[in-house]
């Protein structure tokens, strides 16, 4: 079918958008790669050909910056906070898709509302507890408060999994006299793999990012790689050049896991928003 | 269902209710009672007197707190109309399921994946008036602009502050409408085109329409999280120029952590709280109506 005027022009449209779109969401990546690879002189300058050289990335590493315990915090932390948010939305979620009681809904929206609350009004009190019990500047402390916001979250794209799976299949197992928790663990829970992955790899991105917490409750031990770069602003001004490599420490993990699991992980994101 | 089975379900709420009620319940609680005392972590270690609701009516004399809500109401307009339109504008791109538009919807993931904290220090590198990458095009295609030093116009500060929020959301707003997009019917679009409609008159007057209950889901979702930027304040902009880009959020991290004024602090955390609740009560609704069904 020929396309008509009105057709060829949004058809123009459509790939000068695309380019649009495409420069508009690389480039400021693109950028900080680059900038990574240069020394200084040229950091400081907007040269797109320059010798490259990898200093900065041994250099972030060594005296006065050590990023090295920085990661060390950063992986902890991380992993800490998703090897105990998803076993648990995992169950609720469950909990919250297969059964009927009273006062369900209110839970269910208590639980999407926790999601809300400003962080800052989370901190507050929880600076004070922490103070009193020696808690700040430890890697306790912010597992703790990351779990805050990655739990809920947790729990309702589980639970969209969960709700897709007709309850039939574990009719079966129930029948069999297997108890509810082994029906979980034998044959709901291998079916919604794609979804504890998603929200697994959600919450270690939302751990990994996570600043505010760590800003105002470590200074030194625990302090992670987002409030590591407050670091390399100096009394000089910022080391761009630094920057930019430390930059790539915390994005080439993240992009790394997100692009491998990018299908699920469209389609779960997408989910938890909108149903 | 024997007894047992009643149980169960309790069992396997447990673990998550009770992390949500000591981290989310308890400080929502504590500071609610905090906003009712005067307590300055600078002299005791212990909270203070009850004053009523002196904290509360400090903020309403308080100039700062009021251009900090302006800031805030400034941003989110900002941020929130603009991340909708681009992203509404990268799904009518990216519709149709084509190899290339695939691969652009992978790399739609990395901007929202990257931390907000970065986002800041990014586009504060890209803007510098000396060395910035951005700064520079911008000379070049707007040579009147070029005296501008962006981050110190306390509008312009607003309006980059706002652009590095909808960097990272309008690709996620993108991929849930082209979620969205595919799942219209396309009997009504096909019937508009035989009866004479063009490709714009098809989206405003068919597209669109149908299109608006998650756009205004989005909407919400999106102004919830606008509320709640914190991170590219500091490494932004640091509020500044000024108090250009103090955010409320950003306004009750000073009074709290700057000033260690926990119980102004709490009080002006409250009025945050209850701004977004009012929007996230309308999102919940919304959002339980789509469960039901």
């Amino acid at each position: 079918m020929a396309m008509t005027r009105d057709e060829k022009f949004w058809e123009g449209m459509r790939w000068a958008g695309f380019g649009a779109t495409f420069l508009f969401m690389a480039f400021p990546i693109f950028w900080m790669i680059l900038t990574s690879f240069k020394v200084a002189r040229d950091a400081y300058s907007t040269k797109v050909f320059f010798s490259p050289t990898l200093n900065n990335f041994i250099s972030i590493f060594q005296d006065p910056y050590n990023f090295g315990p920085l990661l060390f915090n950063s992986v902890v932390v991380s992993f800490s906070t998703v090897a105990v948010a998803i076993p648990a939305a995992t169950c609720a979620a469950y909990a919250f898709s297969r059964y009927q009681f009273k006062g369900k809904n209110a839970l269910m929206v208590s639980v999407l509302s926790s999601q809300f609350v400003p962080p800052v009004v989370v901190v507050l009190p929880f600076f004070i507890l922490f103070k009193n019990l020696h808690l700040l500047d430890t890697r306790l402390a912010l597992v703790i408060l990351n779990l805050s916001f990655v739990l809920p979250f947790a729990v309702w794209m589980i639970k969209g999994f969960i709700d897709a799976l007709p309850p039939d299949i574990e009719s079966a197992a129930v029948v069999d006299g297997c108890n509810r928790f082994q029906v979980l663990r034998h044959i709901t829970l291998p079916l919604i793999m794609p979804g504890v992955v998603t929200s697994a790899v959600f919450g270690f991105i939302q751990s990994w990012n996570e600043f505010l917490f760590a800003l105002i409750l470590t200074n030194q031990k625990a302090v992670t790689l987002t409030v590591g770069l407050m670091g390399l602003h100096t009394d000089k001004g910022i080391l761009w050049e630094h920057m930019a490599a430390a930059s790539m420490l915390i994005m080439i993990p993240i992009f790394a896991i997100s692009f491998t699991i990018r299908e699920y992980f469209i389609s779960g994101l997408t989910m938890g928003a909108v149903k | 269902m024997n007894s047992r089975e009643k149980y169960v379900k309790w069992v396997m709420l447990a673990p998550a209710l009770l992390i949500l009620i000591g981290t989310t319940l308890y400080p929502f609680l504590y500071s609610f009672i905090t906003s009712f005392r005067f307590w300055r972590l600078t002299r005791s270690a212990e909270p203070g007197a009850f004053v009523g609701l002196a904290n509360y009516v400090r903020a309403f004399g308080d100039a700062g707190f009021w251009n900090s809500v302006w800031v805030t109401v400034l941003f989110t307009i900002i941020s929130v109309t603009l991340s909708m339109a681009i992203g509404l504008a990268i799904a009518l791109i990216l519709e149709r399921a084509t190899k290339l538009n695939t691969f652009m919807k992978s790399l739609l993931i990395f901007p929202f994946a990257m931390a907000p904290a970065l986002k800041g220090f990014s586009w504060r590198f890209m803007l510098n008036p000396d060395y910035g990458i951005l700064d520079a095009m911008i000379d070049f295609v707007f040579p009147f602009w070029s005296d501008v030093v962006w981050l110190g116009e306390p509008y312009w500060a607003v309006f980059w502050l706002a652009m590095t929020e909808i960097w990272g959301w309008a690709p996620y707003i993108a991929l849930v409408f082209i979620g969205a997009l595919g799942a219209l019917p396309q009997e009504t679009v096909n019937a508009a085109k035989v009866d004479g409609a063009n490709t714009f008159q098809v989206f405003w007057h068919v597209t669109l329409p149908q299109l608006m209950p998650i756009v205004i889901m989005v909407g919400l979702l999106k102004t919830i999280f606008s509320v709640k930027m914190f991170d590219q304040v500091v490494t932004l902009t640091g509020g500044g120029p000024g108090r250009a880009t103090e955010t409320l959020n950003f306004y009750v991290y000073n009074q709290g952590f700057k000033f260690y004024d926990m119980g102004y602090a709490s009080s002006l955390a409250y009025i945050l709280v209850t701004t977004m609740f009012i929007f996230a009560f309308i999102y919940v609704r919304f959002l339980m109506k789509g469960e039901q069904n």
